[in-house]
C-alpha cells in the first residue's frame, strides 16, 4: 500500500523547491534518471487486463530493475474525505530479464516514459519519498538518450509513503502536514485531480533564491 | 556461491519410484559417512494463463515456472524454460502476480528431505511430492561442492565424486540411477560463476525430465 500525491511546478522555480526541500528533509538528494517500460497484458490474457511497470534505475552503474503493480486505490467516504490518495501498490526487485519474461508471458508495450531529476528520502512522521522530475517520452523504441519532454517547461512533484491497512492515517496525516510546508510553490493533491501551478509561485520562488536557502522553515 | 549439481532419480523402463528407494538412498549417503544435519524443502509451482476461454491458453508459455529455495528465502525464481528464460526476483514478486490476475498455479510440488555433510560436499536427498498429498513422483539429489564456484573448473571433481557415488548406489541394486542433465547455463544468459538462478535453471530441466518420464510410463500404460 502507499500514500500518494502530485503536483506540477514550472521548470524555472524547481531550483527554488530543491533549496525547500534541502532545508526541510535534512538529507542530500539523489538523483533521477529512471526508465519507465508500462505493460499492458494482451488481448486474451487474464479474465480482466491488467498493467504492470519496469523501472530501470539508470543512475546505478549498472542498471538496477524494479517490477512494480499499482493497484486501486481506496474508495468510500472515508477515502473521499481524505487529500491523500491511498493504493495498493506491490512492487519487486527483479533481475535483467524482466522485460523478456513479461513478453513471453503475454504482456505488451503499452507506453515507455524516462524520468529525470532529484529525490529526496526522508523520515518525518513516516517514510517519505519527494520526487521531482521530467517527464521525457522516447522517440524511438527503448532509445534514453533521445528523449523530449512530454510538458516543457513543468516538471512532476511526487510525495508517497509505504503504509499499511493499519497504519495508513498516520501515513496520510504524515504526508498531509508535510505538504503544507510546500505550499507556497506548488499544490500537491490525489493524481488525477489537477489543480495547475500556484500563484505565489513566483514569489515564493525568489525569496527562497534571495535567501540562500539558508534559514530552514 | 559454491557449484551445485542437481540429479534426479530415472527408474528403469517399467519400473518406478517409490519410498522404498528413497529410504535405500538415504541409508547409502549415510553409508558413505554422510552425517545428517536438518531438513530441506524447496517448493516448485506450474502456473497457467488465466484466459476467458480455454482455447485462448495455447497462445501463451505451458512452461512458465516459480522456485522457491531454501538458501534464498527471501527470493523467488521464474523460469520459462522453452525460451531460456529465468528471473531472480524479491519474493513479493508472487504477490505481484496474484495481483495481475493472469496466471495462476496449475500445480505445486515440494522437493523435501534431509542435508548431508560430507567433507568438502554438502548432500541434499529429497523426494518429490505434490504439496498437500505423499504422492511420490520422483526423487532429487542436489550434490553441493563447497570450495568452488565456477561451473567448469568444478566438472572434474564432481564427476569423480559421482563415480564415488555411482559406485556405492549400484551394490544396493536398485532399479534405476541418479542422472545429471547438465543445462546450457548460456543460453540463460548465466555466467559461468555458479548462483541460485544456475539452481533453479536446473530444477526446471530436472522437472522436465520428471514429466517425460510420468508421461513414457503413462503412453506404455495406453
Amino acid at each position: 500500500m502507499e500514500c500518494v500525491v502530485q503536483g506540477i511546478i514550472e521548470t524555472q522555480y524547481v531550483e527554488a523547491l530543491e533549496i525547500l526541500l534541502q532545508g526541510l528533509c535534512g538529507v542530500h538528494k539523489e538523483r533521477l534518471r529512471i526508465h519507465e517500460i508500462c505493460l499492458k497484458s494482451g488481448p486474451n490474457l487474464g479474465v480482466v487486463a491488467s498493467e504492470v511497470r519496469l523501472l530501470c534505475d539508470l543512475e546505478q552503474p549498472e542498471s538496477t530493475w524494479t517490477v512494480r503493480h499499482i493497484g486501486g486505490a481506496m474508495r468510500g467516504a472515508g477515502a473521499e474525505q481524505i487529500s491523500v490518495l491511498v493504493r495498493t501498490m506491490v512492487e519487486s526487485k527483479v533481475s535483467k530479464n524482466a522485460l523478456r519474461l513479461f513478453y513471453a508471458l503475454g504482456y505488451k508495450l503499452d507506453h515507455e516514459l524516462l524520468r529525470v531529476g532529484f529525490a529526496f528520502h526522508f523520515q518525518r512522521g513516516a517514510q517519505i519519498t519527494v520526487t521531482v522530475s521530467s517527464v521525457n517520452k522516447m522517440l524511438k523504441l527503448h532509445a534514453t538518450d533521445e528523449a523530449v519532454p512530454v510538458t516543457p517547461g513543468i516538471q512532476l512533484v511526487e510525495v508517497t509513503a509505504p503504509a499499511s491497512a493499519e497504519n495508513y492515517n498516520e501515513v496520510v496525516a504524515a504526508v498531509s502536514s508535510f505538504c503544507e510546508y510546500l505550499a507556497p510553490l506548488l499544490h500537491l493533491s490525489k493524481p488525477g485531480i489537477s489543480t495547475g501551478v500556484v500563484p505565489t509561485a513566483a514569489a515564493a520562488a525568489a525569496s527562497l533564491m534571495s535567501d540562500g536557502g539558508g534559514t530552514p522553515l | 556461491m559454491p557449484l551445485k549439481w542437481v540429479l534426479h532419480w530415472q527408474p528403469n523402463a517399467g519400473t518406478t519410484v517409490s519410498s522404498q528407494i528413497l529410504s535405500e538412498v538415504s541409508q547409502c549417503v549415510e553409508s558413505i559417512n554422510g552425517v545428517k544435519e536438518g531438513r530441506w524443502r524447496a517448493t516448485l509451482t506450474f502456473y497457467k494463463p488465466h484466459t476467458r476461454e480455454q482455447l485462448m491458453a495455447a497462445e501463451f508459455p505451458r512452461d512458465f515456472l516459480g522456485i522457491l529455495l531454501p538458501e534464498q528465502p527471501n527470493k523467488y525464481y521464474f523460469i520459462i524454460r522453452g525460451q531460456r528464460i529465468v528471473l531472480e526476483a524479491d519474493s513479493s514478486i508472487q504477490t505481484l502476480m496474484e495481483k495481475l490476475q493472469s496466471y495462476k498455479t496449475r500445480v505445486a510440488l515440494h522437493f523435501d528431505g534431509f542435508q548431508y555433510q560430507l567433507g568438502d560436499f554438502q548432500l541434499r536427498v529429497g523426494k518429490v511430492v505434490p504439496t498437500h498429498s505423499e504422492n511420490l513422483r520422483g526423487i532429487v539429489m542436489e550434490v553441493e561442492y563447497l570450495p568452488i564456484s565456477s561451473v567448469e573448473k568444478a566438472k572434474q571433481i564432481m564427476e569423480e565424486f559421482l563415480d564415488i557415488w555411482r559406485e556405492a548406489i549400484s551394490k544396493r541394486s536398485l532399479p534405476g540411477h541418479f542422472m545429471h542433465m547438465e543445462p546450457n547455463f548460456v543460453e540463460y544468459g548465466l555466467t559461468d560463476h555458479y548462483t541460485s538462478q544456475h539452481t533453479a535453471v536446473q530444477y526446471a530441466t530436472v522437472m522436465a525430465q520428471l514429466i517425460a518420464t510420468v508421461q513414457a510410463v503413462q503412453s506404455v500404460r495406453n
